[in-house]
Formats: C-alpha cells, structure tokens, sequence
C-alpha cells in the first residue's frame, strides 16, 4: 500500500469510528430525554431545549474528527 | 454549481455511448472535482468570491427583512411577517438571553438577535438555487456564506470579544482573569487550573467556529454527492442513470428539508452557546 491508499484508508475507518461514536452519545441522550418526557410531560420543553443543546456539543466534537478525515481523504 | 448542470445535462449523451471517456476528462470533470468545486470558494459572474456575494446578501436581506417588519410592527397590532419576527425576537430574549444571562440579558439580545438572524439568513439563502448563465451556458449558483470558515471564524471572533467583554466590563481586566479559577482553589492545582482555563477561554470559541462551518459544509456535500450519483451512474450505462434519477432526487430533497432544520437548530446553538459563555464569564463562580 502507497501513501495515498493509506490515508483514503485511515479516513474511511475514521469516519467509521466517529459515526459510532457520534451516534452511540446522541442515542443514550434521546434515550434519556425520552424517558424524562414520559416520567415528567410537563417538562417536556425545558427537557427539549437542553436536549438539543446536549446534541449540538457532541455533534460539535464529532465534526472535530469528521474534518480531520476529510484532511486526510483529500490530501 | 454550473459543472453539476452541465456534467447532469450532457452524462447521459456524453458517456452513453460507447466512446470511453479519456483520462484527462475524467480528472477534469471528477466527481471529486465537481464536489470541491461546489463547497469551496470561487470566483462568480466576475466577482472573486461566491461567499463573498452571498455574505453581502444574507447581510442585506437581514436588514431588509427586519426593517420592513419594524415598519409594520409601528402600525399596532403586529401580524404577518412582524408577528414572526416578533416572536423569535422574543424568543431570543426571553428563552436564550435572560435564562443565560442573568439580570443582564437586556443588554446582549441585539447582539445575539443578529447573530441568531444572520445564521439563518445565510443558512436558508444558501439553499435555494439561483440560474445563472455565465457565457451563456445554463448553470446554478448556490453557496451557504457560513460554509466558508473564515465567515464563521469571524462570527465566532465577534462572540470572544462579547465574551471578554462581559467579564471585563464587570470586573475589570484583573478581576476577570481572576474569577477564571474559582477562589479557594489549592494553591499546587494553579499551575493545571490556569493553563487549562485559559486555553478554555479560546477553545470556546473554537468549537463554534467549527461547529456553524461544518454543519453548513456537511449538508451541502451530502446533496451534491446525492446528486452526483446520476452521472455516476450514467458512466455505468445510461439506464443506470436514468433509474438514479428519482432516487436522487427524492433523497436530495430529503436532505434538503433536513437541512432547514438544521439551519434553525445551528442558529438557535449558535446563540445559546454564546449566550451560555457570556453568562459563564459575567458569573463566574464564586
């Protein structure tokens, strides 16, 4: 394997890893926003509100690595 | 932009025959090529900058927009477009500023209206698709300025100093630096404490120049991938093609209505993580 084919590879299993890891945090936190809707309906804005941005902080993180992929697909 | 249209109108003619493609075409109409093409900047209708052109107008339509709603807004009850740009108005102040920022809230809800007005402007004018024909061919001209990540670092420039001011403003430039670490704290944790708060003060903003950039990034290389399919396709055998089609476009304009939520939800972040620092550095904790 060249150089290229390394780094198309590293940034395909890279974009792996970020999505599970994206996906793995934004699914426990709808998870656990769900069942506060359920136990407490009233709150259910409020719960909202934090939901979203609990997600756009992990989202955030996540595109910290999504671009150190496209770094490497594109090199 | 105007290759897709071309690359879109001429795959099924071009390349259903049984002519192959030389390699030089391939590299200059590649799909990584046209992908790059489309999110990176470039030159317009002879101007130097696509994200140059649709910051001006995202800017001018903000203005438009609101000032016309404040001109309605004066004849009473508001309705309408007024009504709209009342209630996130409200929204802004109520619900991010003066939840974030306690008793002071007042004072950071025109800066965060127009952040919050700017974003969506730009995030929704990024999406709709103006023709265009330079040198009269028929092309498409979209760009999101927020794609660009020097607009977004500007943005997120503009919060820092909101954030520093807050904290300056209020306790001076010493005391700022001094309500970073919170008092009390033993004397052998400075050395970890100051580094860490200090770096924390400029990754804030950081993480929201690179978050606004990306999600904007993001979106448009999913529909312009999506899109791209047909002549991927079409290379393979026009029937191919033809069939990608609908599936293209349905999954393109899937993507394209999650993208206006997306541009409402990054808007909304974008302005509540800046309302949040601002509280962060105007109450540090005692």
């Amino acid at each position: 394997m060249d150089a290229n084919a390394l780094a198309y590879f590293a940034a395909g299993i890279g974009a792996g890893l970020t999505i599970m890891g994206g996906a793995a945090g934004i699914g426990r936190l709808a998870a656990s926003a769900m069942e506060g809707i359920a136990r407490q309906p009233n709150a259910a804005g409020d719960i909202r509100g934090a939901m979203i941005v609990a997600a756009g902080l992990i989202e955030g993180v996540t595109f910290f690595s999504l671009i150190v992929t496209i770094l490497l697909a594109i090199k | 932009m105007n290759a897709i249209v071309f690359l879109l109108a001429s795959a099924a003619v071009e390349h259903g025959g049984s002519a192959a493609p030389t390699v030089g075409e391939q590299e200059e109409h590649g799909a990584a090529t046209i992908l790059f093409h489309h999110v990176l900047d470039q030159p317009v209708l002879g101007l130097p900058s696509k994200h140059l052109l649709f910051f001006v107008l995202a800017a001018l339509a903000t203005l438009f927009v609101v000032r016309m709603a404040l001109r309605r807004y004066r004849g009473g009850v508001p309705h309408g477009l007024a009504a709209a740009v009342e209630m996130l108005v409200l929204f802004i102040r109520d619900d991010i500023a003066e939840k974030s920022i306690p008793h002071e809230g007042r004072k950071y809800t025109s800066l965060l209206c127009s952040f919050f007005f700017f974003i969506l402007v730009a995030a929704l004018l990024g999406l709709v698709p103006f023709p265009i024909f330079p040198a009269g061919k028929p092309g498409v001209l979209t760009a999101t300025s927020t794609g660009n990540i020097a607009v977004t670092m500007a943005l997120a420039a503009i919060s820092f100093v909101a954030q520093q001011y807050a904290g300056i403003s209020k306790y001076g430039v010493i005391g700022h630096f001094r309500g970073l670490v919170p008092p009390g704290l033993p004397a052998w944790l400075l050395p970890i404490m100051v580094p860490v708060e200090i770096l924390s003060m400029f990754t804030k903003p950081f993480a929201l120049m690179i978050r606004l950039f990306a999600n904007m990034l993001a979106g448009h290389m999913v529909i312009t991938t999506l899109l791209l399919l047909i002549p991927l396709m079409a290379v393979v055998q026009t029937f191919f093609g033809v069939a990608m089609i609908p599936i293209s476009l349905s999954l393109g304009l899937f993507i394209m209505l999650l993208e206006l939520l997306v541009a409402l939800i990054q808007a909304y972040i974008f302005t509540l993580l800046t309302a949040i620092f601002i509280g962060m550095y105007a109450h540090p904790a005692h």
